[in-house]
């Protein structure tokens, strides 16, 4: 006989009332009254009309054959291939890193950008959400921005220049264009770019995970949310934390909410994240902090590091891009292309 | 009310055996038998002695009789060895990986009717590994990706697919061909999972043409991890009924199941499997990535093969 009722989404303890009842399959549910089955296992009425409610989710489930699909809701990768042909990716504002990146950060993937303190992080979160808000009619997204604060490193002025930066390179490509096509009206205006970044500020590990938990309805009600940033994602793991198995826990249930929201809302998730030294083979690696089992929690990853004098990404994980690296640099401006290769970006 | 408590399982015979009347289920009741179960770990000549006390012995007995023939009958068929061989080679092919030294290394793929585990630390190619045989079984049949990293891309899939040497012009269409027999839904919880792996139970029953051949689970660990550990023992059980569940697809309908799990650090920083020694137990073939920093070679490590010696190892890349 199978143990049908582990499906269920109920409380352990109601599944041990239930077990121990002997009611272990999916039909023995089918025709019991609610009355019946709260006497029969001493719980309040509405409890048990909270399991047969389940139960018949998950019967209405199996008996689904009518439909042709093979599993309900589920896509074919042709459907998909074109879906992502259409979709839009959030620019760098460098071209080199665009380019590595096939076009931008991706929405409906969750990707983590890793760097040693000081490379430029934090940049990038400010640079991404200012650069989501660029209208359509200018290649972008048209759309707006959550930023998830653990550190306090959030610099509002730095995103205020950031975002006066981005409308003047708007109104230069206005120009160039207007020589040749219909005018696009620059309309927006820096502060409006503000507006648009709502701002968590997280000072616990309980309140990243609160926070995390109610994105689903803040979304739900502001739709053209299409990027969230959560700058870092790991800082409130890494102190305080003694029971690492609860540690581990925590992270992937919170690893897998971050991917449901990126898919479902088709919005791009960016966790910033600190590296750490780690000893193997007899020597010291640089890699990314919170261990191997939260290495599995993005879908891409992009590692920001020094090579002399200058800065550069790295894609260390990507299920469709090659590994690559590129130059870039942190400017006045913001995020930009390296110094020495700008000459050959304005060339092209 | 005691005599009426956690009687459900024996109710819910009566419909069905009149024998197991209220009267029946009382007597039952009465000595702390509540479900067939129950009746298995009585003292059942015991149970026929004070059943004999009773002014309706017959009936009773003849309940338990009942009883007895309803455990019975819960027992499967029985197959001899020429039968399950006779399955083996009839319906458990061996499925292409598409890249021929794994092949090679796995005296031919995947095996229908297996468990297939890959494990790997992050970017050891787990995903690329399963992309790539995705793309390989769909020319031939039905495959059913599950994915909990977003990280199924049909454009990698196309890419594998065009370096296949075919003419430029059918490109196109081949690659139509093969990305529309590979569904594709995202799972974020394992009831989810549960869920799923259920409806295709009931549908593979029905289904008749473009057969599914193989079912990808990208990542399992991932899934089984937030409900793991703790206290009480309802995660691992969850996580077991999950894994036996996918056993039993692969068995009764032939379909290669590839799953992938994750590596932690284990006594003195040494990487092992995620998951644990009772999760062990259950894919039938345990393989090993490691790939070497920034390099596109990659090695594969058998830890468990029903066959083959553990402890070989094949390298092998991905274009």
């Amino acid at each position: 006989m199978d143990m049908e009722v582990w499906r269920l989404r109920i409380s352990a303890t109601q599944r041990g009332k239930l077990i121990s009842a002997g009611y272990t399959s999916l039909s023995s549910l089918s025709s019991v009254s609610p009355s019946d089955l709260a006497r029969d296992l001493q719980i309040s009425e509405n409890d048990a009309s909270e399991i047969l409610k389940a139960a018949s989710h998950c019967g209405r489930l199996d008996n689904s054959d009518q439909s042709h699909a093979i599993v309900t809701g589920a896509q074919t990768a042709w459907d998909m291939l074109h879906e992502e042909d259409l979709s839009r990716r959030i620019t760098t504002s460098c071209a080199d890193l665009d380019n590595i990146l096939g076009g931008g950060i991706n929405c409906k993937e969750v990707t983590e950008i890793g760097g040693v303190p000081g490379i430029g992080k934090t940049q990038f979160g400010i640079q991404l959400a200012v650069n989501v808000q660029i209208p359509v009619d200018f290649g972008g997204l048209g759309g707006k921005a959550i930023y998830i604060d653990t550190e306090g490193s959030f610099m509002v002025e730095r995103a205020l220049q950031i975002a006066e930066s981005c409308v003047e390179d708007m109104l230069e490509y206005q120009e160039f264009v207007r020589k040749k096509f219909q005018a696009c009206q620059v309309q927006m205006q820096p502060k409006d770019f503000l507006k648009n970044i709502f701002y968590f500020r997280v000072c616990s590990y309980t309140e990243q995970i609160a926070v995390i938990n109610y994105l689903e309805k803040f979304i739900s009600e502001h739709k053209d949310v299409k990027v969230v940033i959560v700058d870092s994602v790991t800082f409130h793991f890494r102190q305080d934390f003694d029971d690492m198995a609860l540690r581990t826990r925590l992270l992937s249930g919170l690893a897998l909410k971050l991917m449901k929201l990126a898919k479902n809302c088709s919005l791009a998730v960016v966790l910033l994240n600190q590296v750490t030294t780690k000893y193997s083979d007899g020597s010291f690696h640089l890699t990314l902090a919170l261990g191997d089992s939260w290495s599995h929690a993005c879908t891409n990853r992009v590692i920001l590091y020094w090579n002399g004098n200058e800065r550069y990404a790295y894609i260390d994980k990507s299920p469709s891009l090659r590994s690559a690296s590129a130059p870039y640099s942190v400017t006045g401006k913001g995020i930009r292309g390296s110094a020495s290769n700008s000459k050959r970006i304005k060339m092209t | 009310m005691i005599s009426l408590r956690e009687m459900a399982p024996l109710k819910s015979l009566e419909r069905e055996f009149a024998i197991i009347d209220s009267n029946f289920q009382q007597f039952c009741a009465s000595h702390g038998l509540f479900s067939v179960g129950d009746f298995l770990i009585q003292d059942l000549c015991v149970l026929v002695a004070l059943a004999e006390q009773h002014p309706t012995s017959e009936r009773l007995k003849e309940g338990i009789t009942q009883v007895l023939s309803i455990i019975d009958s819960q027992h499967q068929p029985w197959f001899n060895g020429m039968d399950l061989l006779e399955d083996a080679q009839q319906n458990k092919h061996i499925l292409s990986t598409g890249c021929e030294r794994i092949d090679m290394f796995l005296q031919g793929g995947l095996r229908e009717g297996h468990v297939t585990e890959l494990v790997g630390p992050s970017s050891s190619y787990k995903t690329q590994v399963c992309l790539q045989v995705a793309s390989n079984v769909a020319k031939m049949g039905g495959v059913v990706f599950l994915d909990t990293g977003n990280s199924f891309s049909p454009k990698r899939i196309a890419q594998f697919l065009i370096s296949d040497p075919a003419g430029k012009e059918s490109d196109r269409k081949i690659i139509q061909k093969v990305l529309a027999s590979i569904v594709c839904f995202s799972v974020f919880d394992i009831f989810t999972l549960l869920d799923v792996l259920h409806q295709l139970k009931s549908n593979l029953k029905y289904q008749t043409c473009g057969q599914v051949r193989l079912l990808i689970v990208d990542s399992i660990s991932s899934l089984i991890t937030p409900v793991l550990g703790g206290s009480g023992s309802h995660g691992h059980a969850l996580m077991i009924s999950a894994g036996s569940f996918l056993k039993r697809l692969a068995h009764e309908h032939n379909l290669a199941v590839l799953v992938t799990n994750h590596m932690v650090g284990g006594e003195g920083g040494v990487l092992k499997p995620a998951l644990g020694e009772s999760w062990k137990s259950i894919p039938h073939v345990r393989l090993q990535l490691s790939r070497e920093h920034g390099s596109n070679l990659c090695s594969m490590c058998i830890l468990t093969h029903p066959y083959m010696g553990s402890g070989k190892a094949v390298k092998f890349s991905i274009s």
